[in-house]
């Protein structure tokens, strides 16, 4: 096994958060990870990505010229990494937006309206949680208890947050898990 | 009836302590000593009051005095190698009354001192405590180092005006301003004298030095920097004085203010700093004498002697 | 201790911390403020000291003065704040100084960028300030072997008495990886150091000093320095990874770029070509010899930096002219992808058939 995940969204859109988040679901699950910033002037309110690598072997490149996966919270991210995704990888789409869906047709795309569904969870800042929880479901490549586990130590000592949290991983996790189950059966 | 001890081979005949005599007790002979310097003699032992006078204002620890039976001592915080010093500098009575404060203090053993870059380079020679040399500058940046390290030493600097007014004027306002709990003693002399009398940021309007050789121009160089006004207007550090030792009562003035500068920093109360205007007899191209008299007419009233700034709870009369 | 998710830059504080250094000096610089945002968070909860210096010259001299006095102490920065360490680290080393020293480097020179580079090599390596000195240089490529080497980096500095630097890029810094704390030193239980000025009680005074005018002594004082950095030839580190049984072609690379290689390496063998690896992992002294036995099963070499050329120096010096040595650099904070290091050996290979 060996994943290589790239989220990007706005700066404040939480992408880094979910990317540690992913990264230590998957260090808990007994994965060899690293987690990539980019870093640099963008940082500050710009556009945002990091770069998961989830393996089962030592890791060598922390960064992914063709990642096996991409989370596009807003347009210029889904504009930047489409084409470098590998066929047959995995694209989730903040279709709340991102006004177009991606041009391939050799990866599965898992659109999801992720700002929408938080609003009704009940906290519009927890729309990265829908697109993380969109991946997981689609991907399965993380146990999803093992994500909301990581929630605890994301919010220490704020419960409510916390649920917040986990409710809008589940929307996600279902979106991502039905289309998934819908692409197999064709 | 008190006499003079001269131990003619640390003296350089400077002379000084011929003219802080105020009974004409002391001469200048014309016996060389093994330097090659005229030493001075006791020539009129009976009129000899105790004074000390001479004592004070000789920067060679080269004059003891008995009294009463009694005979004063060197400092025991100096190791007794005697100044390279330039006869008649003043370096070497600051380095005195520091050593003094330390032995009256009872720290000799718990200090760390800090040489600089500059004529006091070899001040580590100099003091028995333990030393650390710093580069040029940065002097009170290496003091913080160990003061934060080993909040239990006392840790002082000595540095001259290139070093600290210069180069390390960063390190200067900074270790100031964050309150670090040192001493520093600053020797102003007005003149870079160790690398041969180049311009100082001290250097007085219209004073020729060799990168100033028709006199400082302030309409190119600026005026001299005031380092314990400038000091002040900083809200932290806390004792902030200007002395000098160009003759006995000065001496003693001097004394109290670095002993204050110490004891400051024994309670724990951050930065103190005390100016010393020295004198550079070669720099100047003056004689040790002249040169106190030169520093007296121009450099005192440009940079005015006192205490500018006490620690605000303390009631502290102003220097002399 | 179980294992943390951490960014490189914080587990170097940690492990100084783990190491028994209850003091950090340092000036904000990007890309290692995470260096100094946390020592200043974590230093007080052990009874430790931060201190934000006004300059990176400030805060290396502040270094010399914490470690003359006896302290276990390390500051951080990146390139253009590493040079301005240059005179505290020349005097350090010259006063024979134990301190830590980490730079994340970025690209140069000047002010550069504040991307991932190797291109501080030829100053960590050959000195760096003024005079004949050398620092004890570590790589790390991983953020656990960043960890392990600060702990090692603090008692390799005590042992010889020598400034030790962690050279590291951005990426190292940035980067999270799990990382585990293997050891606990506490400050109390770290040897004296009978040398140090903290006061002269019941001892001859100790003089802190780089200054030697006279000639004879300070040329006595050089030879005596260049002997103790042939001593630390012993502590030689490397890794050779897929070099058994010899390879088409050597990469020699270190820090990031050796992480690179071992994905080209993965996708050389898809393509019927053996690349191994041979990283550095002290940089000064340099594995010279482990060098020459690995290259010796290899048909050529191929060195590969964030540099336009500067550890080829030392890899062409080394293998003289025993086996071809190409170059792949990439600058100004580019980072090369697997695929380009495959790319250049299979180039490397066709000419050299």
């Amino acid at each position: 096994m060996h994943n290589e995940i790239v989220m990007a969204g706005f700066g404040g859109q939480g992408v880094l958060l979910i990317g540690k988040m992913l990264a230590y679901a998957g260090m808990n699950a007994g994965n060899e990870v690293t987690w990539m910033p980019s870093y640099g002037p963008e940082m500050r309110g710009g556009t945002c990505n990091c770069t998961v690598v989830l393996s089962d072997h030592p890791i060598g490149s922390p960064i992914s010229k063709r990642p096996h996966a991409l989370i596009a919270l807003n347009l210029p991210s889904l504009d930047k990494f489409e084409d470098a995704v590998r066929p047959g990888g995995i694209i989730v789409v903040n279709t709340s937006l991102i006004n177009r869906l991606p041009k391939r047709t050799d990866v599965t795309v898992v659109p999801v309206p992720a700002n929408e569904i938080a609003v009704e969870v009940g906290t519009a800042k927890a729309a990265n949680m829908v697109a993380l929880g969109a991946f997981l479901g689609a991907s399965g490549l993380v146990d999803q208890k093992g994500v909301e586990s990581v929630l605890v130590e994301a919010f220490p000592n704020r419960q409510k947050l916390i649920e917040l949290n986990e409710k809008a991983l589940r929307r996600g996790f279902e979106i991502g898990q039905g289309h998934a189950a819908a692409v197999a059966a064709g | 009836m008190p006499s003079v001890i001269i131990d003619k081979d640390r003296c350089k005949g400077c002379e000084l302590c011929v003219y802080a005599c105020p009974e004409d007790v002391l001469a200048m002979s014309d016996e060389i000593n093994a330097k090659g310097y005229f030493v001075p003699i006791v020539a009129h032992p009976e009129n000899c009051t105790g004074c000390r006078y001479c004592l004070l204002v000789c920067p060679d620890v080269a004059i003891q005095v008995e009294n009463k039976g009694k005979v004063t001592k060197p400092p025991e915080s100096l190791t007794g190698k005697p100044f390279s010093y330039c006869p008649g500098c003043t370096h070497g009575v600051i380095h005195r009354l520091i050593a003094e404060v330390m032995d009256e203090l009872g720290i000799q053993e718990r200090t760390v001192g800090i040489a600089p870059v500059g004529c006091s380079v070899l001040a580590y020679e100099f003091f028995a405590c333990d030393m650390q040399e710093a580069s040029h500058g940065r002097a009170m940046a290496v003091a913080t180092g160990i003061k934060r390290g080993r909040p239990d030493l006392t840790v002082f600097t000595y540095q001259g005006d290139g070093d600290l007014a210069s180069i390390g004027m960063a390190e200067t306002v900074h270790a100031a301003n964050r309150g670090e709990k040192i001493t520093v003693i600053f020797v102003n002399n007005a003149i870079y004298g160790m690398t041969g009398g180049q311009m100082a940021p001290t250097t007085l309007p219209g004073q020729v030095a060799s990168t100033c050789p028709t006199g400082r121009d302030v309409t190119l160089t600026g005026y001299p920097i005031r380092v314990v006004e400038l000091l002040k207007s900083l809200r932290t550090p806390a004792y902030l004085a200007r002395v000098t030792v160009t003759d006995p009562k000065n001496v003693l003035a001097a004394k109290k203010a670095i002993r204050k500068a110490f004891k400051y920093q024994l309670e724990g109360t951050c930065f103190s700093l005390v100016e010393v205007l020295s004198t550079c007899p070669i720099g100047w191209g003056e004689t040790p004498h002249d040169a106190c008299g030169w520093l007296q007419e121009n450099m005192v009233p440009y940079y005015p002697l006192g205490e500018v700034k006490v620690p605000e709870e303390a009631t502290v009369q102003a220097g002399s | 201790m179980a294992k943390k998710l951490m960014k490189g830059c914080e587990a170097i504080g940690e492990a100084a911390i783990h190491a028994g250094c209850r003091l950090f000096f340092g000036y904000p610089i990007t890309p290692q403020n995470e260096i100094p945002e946390y020592m200043s968070a974590r230093l007080p909860q052990v009874g430790g000291t931060f201190v934000q210096a006004e300059s990176e010259v400030a805060a290396s001299n502040m270094l010399y003065g914490a470690a003359g006095a006896g302290c276990r102490v390390f500051t951080s920065s990146s390139s253009p704040g590493i040079s301005l360490m240059q005179e505290g680290l020349s005097y350090i080393a010259a006063a024979e100084l134990p301190v830590v020293v980490v730079n994340i480097m970025r690209g140069g020179p000047g002010l550069g960028g504040i991307l991932p580079s190797q291109s501080d090599y030829f100053q960590a390596t050959k000195g760096g300030g003024h005079g004949d000195y050398r620092l004890l240089v570590l790589a790390p490529s991983t953020v656990q072997e960043a960890a392990d080497l600060v702990i090692d980096a603090f008692d390799l500095a005590d042992e010889y008495r020598n400034p030790v630097m962690i050279l590291g890029d951005g990426l190292i810094g940035q980067m999270m990886e799990p990382v585990e704390f293997k050891k606990e030193i506490k400050p109390e239980d770290l040897p004296e150091k009978p040398w140090a000025t903290t006061g002269r009680a019941g001892r001859q005074q100790n003089i802190i000093n780089s200054l030697y005018l006279d000639p004879e002594q300070l040329e006595a004082h050089n030879w005596d320095l260049h002997r103790k950095y042939q001593r630390m030839a012993k502590e030689v580190r490397y890794e050779a990874f897929n070099t058994d049984g010899g390879c088409d072609v050597l990469i020699v690379a270190y820090g990031t770029v050796a992480r690179i290689t071992k994905t080209a390496i993965d996708m050389a063998r898809e393509k019927g070509l053996k690349i191994g690896l041979f990283r550095p992992i002290t940089l000064y002294p340099y594995p010279t010899e482990a060098l020459v036995q690995t290259a010796e099963g290899a048909k050529s070499v191929l060195v590969s930096e964030l540099s336009t050329g500067q550890m080829v120096e030392d890899v062409r010096a080394a293998i003289a002219g025993r086996r071809p040595v190409g170059f792949y650099g990439r600058v100004g904070g580019m980072v090369m992808g697997p695929d380009e290091l495959v790319e250049q050996a299979e180039k490397l290979v066709a000419v050299h058939v």
